[in-house]
């Protein structure tokens, strides 16, 4: 079992910008348009409350939980007579050049020729 | 008026915040990326701590404080022989590996007297990648801690900026806990793994601590090829064994060939191989001494191939490009062979790395 860590905070940080410019662009437009004086209450309480969910994103947000992802290894058999080769998944116990017994085409001796890894598709 | 006044209060409020609180809201930044890290450590260290009870709880004998036991060993340090004087200190520091080496190997037949070598070998290795777990976390807990006490924020800055190296390392040795437990072969096997195609079905004689070799013949060249013993979690001497076969031959070695596993840059493809010259061997310093001090006294060329990896990897279970990477060192090792040696030649192949689950 692989433990991977899914970074979040590149996410996060763009998000957290955005609302930061939102707020500041609530609070340009107050001064800039006339009209809007009225709504100047409601807007500053709007543009803090955006600047407060800009600060907790960036804060308090960070690394997700860590996925765990399944380990793919795969132990091949081979025969030493005839060459013939079999691929199963890792069993305990294996190790490479162990002494595998009776290949099942040809009765000669068998051994573990290799043991790897191999990396999961990505989706 | 009112939008004035309220203008200049903010940019009052502005200008307190800003100033009274920048370096406390930075700070607060800084510790809380620490804190999570801390607690990501703790989860780590406990889970590696439980995951070694769990593989030596069944080697256990009766009635022993397996739990205990364990916690204790984790704790186990070495001291480093001091450099002041720099005099015979490799000397000094292999006398001291050997004593840790031999205090581990008690431990293990102590809490595990039911196990075969193998399953000891791999016991040990698992102690090491959970000791090494535990001692990150207690590092960073220590400077979070330290941080907190003395509100420094130079300490949260340096401990933020190194903090995704040390979770890579601590994440590669948590991984290959998992994989010394299974008894699968490593990333860092490459040598090893190289030295076992080289001679295979060939008699094997024992030298050195953990150490075999075998002579076969490459091109009529007399080739002895040494790697630890496997299958078991171990990585030997193979400088004392390299050092007592050139002196057994009175030096009378052509080359010496080293193959290892070298970690690679970031943007380098795992699995690369590479030549160079020198002794590829990452041990903390004896044994590339031993191998350095006899070639330099006989003059023998030191030659190197290694095969690029990152850390995790050459920690973990070995990859299908390092498999196969290991075939075409085989060849190259041949080929150098032929093409600086000649007819009656001896060589030594020397295959360099932790041999878990490469038997020979």
């Amino acid at each position: 079992m692989k433990v991977v860590m899914v970074q979040k905070s590149q996410r996060n940080t763009i998000v957290s910008i955005i609302l930061t410019l939102i707020a500041f662009v609530l609070f340009i437009s107050v001064s800039l348009f006339e009209e809007l004086a009225d709504l100047s209450m409601v807007i500053m309480i709007v543009g803090l409350v955006l600047l407060a969910a800009s600060w907790g994103v960036y804060f308090l947000s960070g690394k997700s939980a860590p996925k765990e992802e399944v380990e793919n290894v795969i132990t091949v058999i081979a025969c030493r007579n005839c060459g013939q080769v079999e691929e199963r998944s890792f069993a305990p116990g294996d190790y490479i050049f162990k002494d595998m017994g009776q290949c099942k085409k040809c009765s000669g001796p068998s051994f573990i020729k290799s043991i790897y890894s191999v990396s999961p598709k990505k989706e | 008026m009112t939008s004035v006044l309220l203008n200049i209060v903010w940019m009052v409020l502005f200008f307190a915040v800003i100033i009274t609180f920048n370096q406390r809201l930075q700070l607060y930044s800084y510790q809380r990326n620490v804190e999570k890290a801390v607690v990501r450590l703790e989860e780590l260290a406990t889970k590696s701590k439980e995951d070694a009870i769990n593989s030596i709880k069944s080697f256990a004998p009766e009635g022993i404080d397996l739990r205990g036991d364990i916690s204790g060993f984790l704790e186990f340090f070495t001291i480093e022989p001091v450099s002041l004087d720099p005099f015979g200190v490799l000397k000094r520091l292999e006398h001291l590996l050997d004593i840790r080496r031999s205090r581990s190997v008690e431990f293990v037949s102590r809490i595990a007297p039911k196990a075969t070598k193998t399953e000891k070998e791999n016991i040990e290795v698992i102690l090491e990648a959970a000791t090494a777990v535990n001692y990150i976390y207690k590092v960073v807990r220590h400077f979070l801690l330290l941080g907190k006490k003395t509100k420094s924020l130079m300490i949260f800055v340096q401990l933020d900026m190194q903090l995704p190296m040390i979770m890579k390392q601590a994440e590669a040795y948590y991984a290959a806990q998992t994989t010394f437990t299974a008894g699968k072969p490593i990333g860092d096997g490459l040598g090893p793994l190289v030295a076992s195609k080289l001679i295979f079905g060939s008699p094997q004689k024992r030298i050195a601590e953990d150490i075999i070799y075998s002579e076969v013949d490459i091109e009529k060249r007399k080739v002895i090829v040494l790697k630890a013993e496997g299958p078991g979690g171990v990585v030997g001497k193979p400088g004392e064994a390299v050092k007592e076969l050139v002196e057994g031959l009175e030096g009378k070695v052509s080359r010496i060939i080293m193959i290892d596993a070298a970690s690679k840059l970031e943007g380098e493809n795992t699995g690369e191989v590479v030549e160079g010259v020198g002794a590829a061997i990452g041990d903390p310093g004896p044994e590339k001494y031993k191998i350095e001090e006899v070639a330099v006294k006989y003059k023998i060329p030191i030659d190197a191939i290694v095969c690029k990896m990152g850390l995790e990897e050459a920690l973990t279970t070995i990859k299908k490009e390092v498999v196969e990477a290991s075939d075409v060192i085989v060849e190259r090792v041949k080929k150098m062979i032929s093409e600086r040696t000649k007819e009656g030649d001896i060589v030594i192949v020397a295959g360099i790395g932790n041999t878990m689950g490469v038997g020979q």
